[in-house]
């Protein structure tokens, strides 16, 4: 990989076979009725979202990022770290990015058994990521969202425990007792692969990042809240002592690459609508369980007229979000805008949005690999042969 | 909102109990009547005040509920009961009537319990905490918050003057959203007591059960369940009113006066 800049494919991977009354439905999350999936749809989306994931290795990217949610069909993912073992043997280059499983579903020993493993067998490509979860994966899953935060701290500290002490060791927590932790395997990259908190910028998130020294892995955040978010871990981390590297800060961008700004639109949009009214539709009490969040942030968020569950309209999602639809020259600039603004090199690219097509994420993902990612690198080769003279 | 909630007659008193504060409403003057509330208190306490005529009633927030504090490491009932014990030392309490509404019959019959002798008589008013056949019907958690309140009564006008004229009211919205979460570290996991009915023939004490016949929450017929394991319990229903039959039939406070004289 090129240093200085540093390009992820993101997949969701939707069962986009909605059926036709689905608008009556609230919500795509938590109670919509599973009777809709069919796995015969389920398998040939499966076959092409894994053959997408290895084009995008094969055209130049980076690495590849998968994640988890349940209840939904959002996301066929409901175990990632499935998806990053069925493409390890298939992809050669890329780096596996599993951001991630929420360590308090999951019991934490056997969530370091199993990074270790996809670390070990992809030989030592691995990242992770140690997301809190959305407040729909709390009502699929029987952890409380009152001590969620609490459950998922400590679950982190039994992982870092098991990948940087030589077990056997113990633990003894409010939530989980280790009287032999000792998981087999042991993690191919040392001490741990590189490790990022995931979240929406919450103060909670934000603290967590900078006292562990870890990676933020924005999700859906606002322009402004994302200069803010970048701006707020650099402080907090120095003031623990650690060092945030711009790679570390990777902004989630949605983007499609055609050859003129009117076509990528005409080809985009219809799947950013679908994106956000369909796949991301929600409600209010799925999206915040009892005690998932503060009070003070749940008034927030209630005052502001949700733009990402269930509404769309290009120009808000525009404007609030990272979008990049147009030219490659058009991406180029408003992505290098962007890594500026931020100071960050590293993005993280949706670009298999909704229920695009194979053909239009396949055209996406070459015009990323023919033009957006080489001549970004290329630019940044060149600055830094100026800033070296 | 356009009543007053908790009425001037009773008066505020604030302690602290093992470092929370914890606000207690107390009017009239005779035998001590403790009086424990629901999941939420917005609907006030009028109904009380016939029982001030002959009772000292002493009506305490829970932790985390109404105008408690939060303390987010009570996330077990006992911790509730640990509590009351706590508060009832500092009030100089006792012997003791113990009514408990909801959330509150759970609490106060699991006071009793463990600390019968200090209770003298046991209401148990649409109590929360077991298991029935009738679940998932009496989960809160099962129903978005906007649906709550019109569950809560036989007739809306009861309760309607207590609420937002907005339903979008953030303030409104926030104080219940903090309550949830209260409600969550007690019953996320099990919204019922494993184990209460286990330990139910420890209430001895001459004990009451009222329900409202319309109660959509938690249905009248659980009743019988909790009359099966309490040695010595009346029952009595009211016909026309939901959960909070308290507040929607003034023949059921007295029916609790009565009982508790």
């Amino acid at each position: 990989m090129d240093g200085t800049v540093r390009f992820d494919f993101m997949h969701f991977m939707p069962y986009v076979h909605l059926p036709e009354n689905h608008k009556d439905y609230k919500s795509t999350w938590v109670d919509f009725p599973n009777k809709y999936y069919d796995p015969k749809k389920g398998h040939a989306l499966y076959q092409r979202y894994l053959s997408e994931l290895v084009i995008a290795d094969q055209v130049g990217f980076d690495a590849v990022v998968v994640n988890e949610h349940h209840n939904t069909a959002y996301s066929m993912m409901a175990a990632p770290n499935l998806i990053a073992a069925a493409v390890i043997p298939q992809i050669k280059n890329a780096k596996i990015c599993v951001w991630g499983t929420p360590p308090n579903l999951e019991y934490p020993n056997r969530l370091a058994e199993e990074y270790a493993m996809l670390d070990v067998m992809s030989e030592g490509r691995l990242e992770v990521a140690f997301p809190l979860g959305t407040g729909m994966e709390y009502w699929a899953n029987p952890i409380n969202p009152a001590t969620a935060r609490d459950r998922h701290r400590e679950a982190i500290d039994i992982i870092l425990q098991a990948w940087t002490q030589d077990g056997p060791t113990t633990y003894y927590g409010d939530f989980y007792t280790y009287r032999y932790l000792n998981p087999w395997p042991r993690p191919y990259q040392k001490p741990y692969p590189p490790c990022y908190i995931v979240g929406t910028g919450s103060q909670e998130t934000i603290d967590l990042a900078a006292k562990l020294g870890f990676g933020y892995s924005s999700v859906f955040v606002t322009k402004q809240r994302a200069l803010e978010l970048n701006q707020n871990l650099r402080r907090l981390a120095a003031e623990h002592g650690h060092h945030i590297r711009p790679e570390q800060l990777p902004v989630q961008v949605i983007a499609y690459v055609a050859e003129t700004k009117e076509k990528a639109e005409q080809e985009a949009v219809e799947h950013l609508r679908y994106f956000f009214e369909d796949a991301l539709r929600t409600t209010p009490t799925f999206l915040a369980p009892p005690g998932y969040l503060s009070v003070a942030e749940l008034k927030k968020r209630a005052a502001l007229a949700d733009k990402l569950h269930g509404a769309f309209n290009f120009d808000n999602i525009n404007e609030s979000f990272f979008v990049a639809v147009g030219t490659a020259d058009q991406v180029v600039g408003q992505l290098e805008e962007w890594g500026e603004r931020l100071g960050t090199n590293h993005f993280n690219i949706l670009g298999a949005i909704g229920n695009m097509p194979h053909w239009k994420v396949v055209k996406n993902l070459n015009f990323f690999g023919q033009d957006v990612i080489p001549r970004m690198r290329g630019r940044a080769a060149a600055q830094r042969r100026v800033a070296a003279e | 909102m356009t009543a007053t909630a908790f009425p001037p007659q009773f008066k505020r008193e604030t302690h602290t109990i093992n470092g929370l504060n914890t606000t207690v409403l107390t009017a009239g003057s005779g035998p001590p009547l403790v009086f424990f509330h629901g999941a939420g208190i917005w609907h006030g306490v009028n109904f009380a005040l016939p029982w001030t005529e002959k009772f000292r009633v002493i009506i305490p927030f829970h932790p985390g509920l109404g105008e408690a504090d939060d303390d987010p490491a009570m996330t077990d009932i006992h911790d509730y009961v640990m509590h009351y014990l706590d508060l009832f030392d500092t009030l100089g309490l006792e012997k003791l009537n113990l009514v408990g509404f909801s959330l509150g019959g759970w609490l106060a019959a699991n006071f009793a319990v463990g600390h019968g002798h200090r209770v003298e008589r046991l209401v148990l008013v649409g109590p929360a905490g077991l298991r029935g056949k009738e679940r998932p019907k009496g989960d809160l958690f099962l129903l978005p918050p906007e649906k709550i309140p019109a569950m809560l009564v036989s007739n809306f006008d009861v309760i309607k003057p207590f609420l937002p004229d907005n339903p979008n009211d953030l303030d409104f919205m926030g104080a219940r959203y903090r309550e949830g979460g209260t409600l969550a570290r007690l019953w996320w996991e099990h919204p019922y007591d494993k184990k209460l009915p286990r330990y139910m023939h420890r209430l001895t004490m001459p004990t009451l059960l009222v329900w409202g016949d319309e109660d959509k929450l938690i249905p009248p017929a659980q009743a019988q369940i909790w009359q099966s394991f309490i040695p010595k319990a009346d029952i009595q229903i009211f016909k026309g009113a939901g959960h909070l039959v308290l507040d929607e039939k003034r023949e059921a406070v007295d029916a609790v006066q009565r009982f508790l004289s």
